[in-house]
């Protein structure tokens, strides 16, 4: 296999995402957190790209960055500047923690080398916005109806909640 | 520049690319410096006051002195700062800024990325630079420092709701998210700003308000705040803020150029006139435009600025929508 630079591009958003995914479980502090968990969208836009699913790229950040945005706000009100909350490990769930992840891990690896994959691409032309865009609005329109309505509830369940803690 | 980025990959390329981004930051540091004294002029005049005249002629070197100072100035950290967030806040705030710039065609030949979805990565790495300024107001571990970086982060989020469903007109018009092909649709019919000039007020407003100046200034209100998110950094991490917002200033100016005003498209037929200079001089208008309504607008309160945002911009976004939608219909029904 030849070092092309689409493989080195590869490897770098890869070791993006999941860097960022360690940092995110290691470090103590919701700021440094939620920056390492925004560190391992971008890995995964970068990827979007490399598979030119450049729609799908940008609107992982567009969704994403937003929100890293409101949970950083979210941290600052909720926690304090200066005290990091350490909380105790336990000493067995460590072990267990290697353990269920090598098993999930070998799960996924036996999954993927079962599968066959088609061997040739799918004929992907430049304009691949419009082809997402028809196939969302007619061969899965109530799906993504449904969708639209599960986000609707959600944002009139906030409001009822936030308007019951007013009143009080 | 464009078929460069399929050719396979060689040194000579590399260097290429490299000098050509180099150059791009040299023409947006010499826009800054003179957007900077342009802007300290046109207000002064507004003002009644001459701006500033003593440095070189007419004070033309007034801003390239502020610069030198601003690089020979300490860079202090303060000490119960978060060392390493306050470090990159700022460059977490500029480079979005600045990559932007990658997609704006500015002529029919200079563009660097034909991206096919053009507006969708502006509106995308835009929401990015909201992160640096939060960080910058955290991480300085100051009470208006936090303040400042929180109401910014409340506005821009608010408004940037409003200026990509402004976009969504321009959108439906072109059938495509590429920069190109919407100057290309104007060419062929009328400039978006006259069957999308709704579009172009909310996108005026909105974009005024995700610059954060004023009359949008709520973050950096000086008699509130002293700086806003900002008022811990010196020398040049305080110029890394200071550029990042000059720097969308050209970026917002540009897309709205292309959305709007038909890029680099000559009006009456003056097509003598090269493209490259038609696409500055709506440019400016659009830069002269944002001056104007600082030197001449009163900052808005908090609680009218949110109401403002959600009660009237989104649901006349949404009209503009709708109605685009359904006269698109009805012009290709009938």
């Amino acid at each position: 296999m030849t070092l092309t630079g689409q493989y080195v591009a590869f490897f770098l958003f890869a070791l993006m995402a999941i860097t960022g995914g360690v940092f995110m479980i290691n470090l103590n502090k919701v700021i440094h957190m939620v920056l390492s968990i925004g560190l391992s969208f971008f890995g995964v836009a970068g990827l979007f790209v490399i598979l030119h699913a450049e729609y799908l790229a940008f609107v992982q950040v567009l969704i994403y960055a937003g929100a890293i945005t409101i949970m950083m706000a979210m941290g600052t009100m909720m926690t304090h500047h200066a005290t990091a909350e350490v909380l105790p490990r336990r000493k067995w769930h460590t072990f267990l923690a290697i353990i269920s992840a090598i098993t999930i891990g070998g799960f996924f690896l036996y999954g993927i080398y079962k599968i066959t994959w088609p061997s040739e691409m799918a004929e992907l032309n430049d304009n691949n916005v419009m082809a997402i865009g028809e196939k969302i609005f007619t061969n899965y329109v109530i799906p993504f109806e449904l969708a639209s309505i599960l986000l609707l509830v959600a944002l009139v369940g906030a409001i009822v909640l936030a308007k019951k803690e007013g009143d009080e | 520049m464009a078929e460069l980025l399929s050719q396979p990959f060689s040194w000579l390329n590399l260097i290429i690319m490299v000098s050509a981004g180099v150059v791009v930051l040299g023409v947006v540091l010499v826009f800054v410096m003179y957007a900077i004294y342009f802007e300290r002029k046109v207000i002064g005049w507004m003002q009644l006051r001459n701006g500033p005249n003593r440095v070189g002629p007419w004070g033309l070197f007034q801003t390239v002195a502020d610069v030198l100072k601003l690089m020979i100035k300490e860079d202090i950290v303060p000490a119960k700062a978060d060392r390493f967030l306050f470090l990159i806040a700022p460059i977490i705030a500029y480079t979005p800024a600045f990559a932007i710039i990658a997609v704006i065609p500015f002529s029919e030949n200079v563009f660097f990325a034909d991206v096919n979805v053009g507006i969708l990565y502006y509106g995308a790495l835009s929401s990015i630079s909201i992160t640096g300024i939060l960080l910058g107001g955290w991480a300085s571990n100051n009470k208006y420092a936090i303040m400042g970086g929180m109401r910014s982060v409340a506005q821009m989020v608010s408004y940037e709701v409003p200026l990509i469903m402004s976009f969504l007109g321009v959108v439906l018009l072109t059938g495509s998210l590429n920069m190109k092909d919407i100057v290309a649709a104007q060419q062929d019919g009328m400039w978006f700003i006259i069957p999308q000039f709704l579009g172009f007020v909310i996108f005026l407003i909105a974009g005024n308000a995700e610059l954060n100046r004023t009359p949008f200034d709520l973050p950096e209100a000086e008699n509130e705040l002293v700086a806003g998110y900002f008022v811990e950094y010196s020398g040049f991490r305080f110029a890394f803020f200071m550029l990042s917002e000059y720097v969308y200033i050209f970026a917002l100016s540009s897309v709205m150029t292309v959305m709007f005003l038909g890029g680099w498209d000559a009006p009456f037929g003056l097509t003598f006139i090269p493209g490259g200079v038609w696409f500055a001089l709506k440019f400016l208008l659009l830069v002269f435009y944002l001056f104007w309504a600082r030197a001449t607008f009163p900052r808005v309160k908090t609680q009218q600025l949110m109401g403002f945002a959600w009660k009237v911009l989104i649901p006349l976004a949404l009209f503009n929508v709708m109605i685009t939608a359904l006269f698109k219909t009805i012009s290709q029904a009938g």
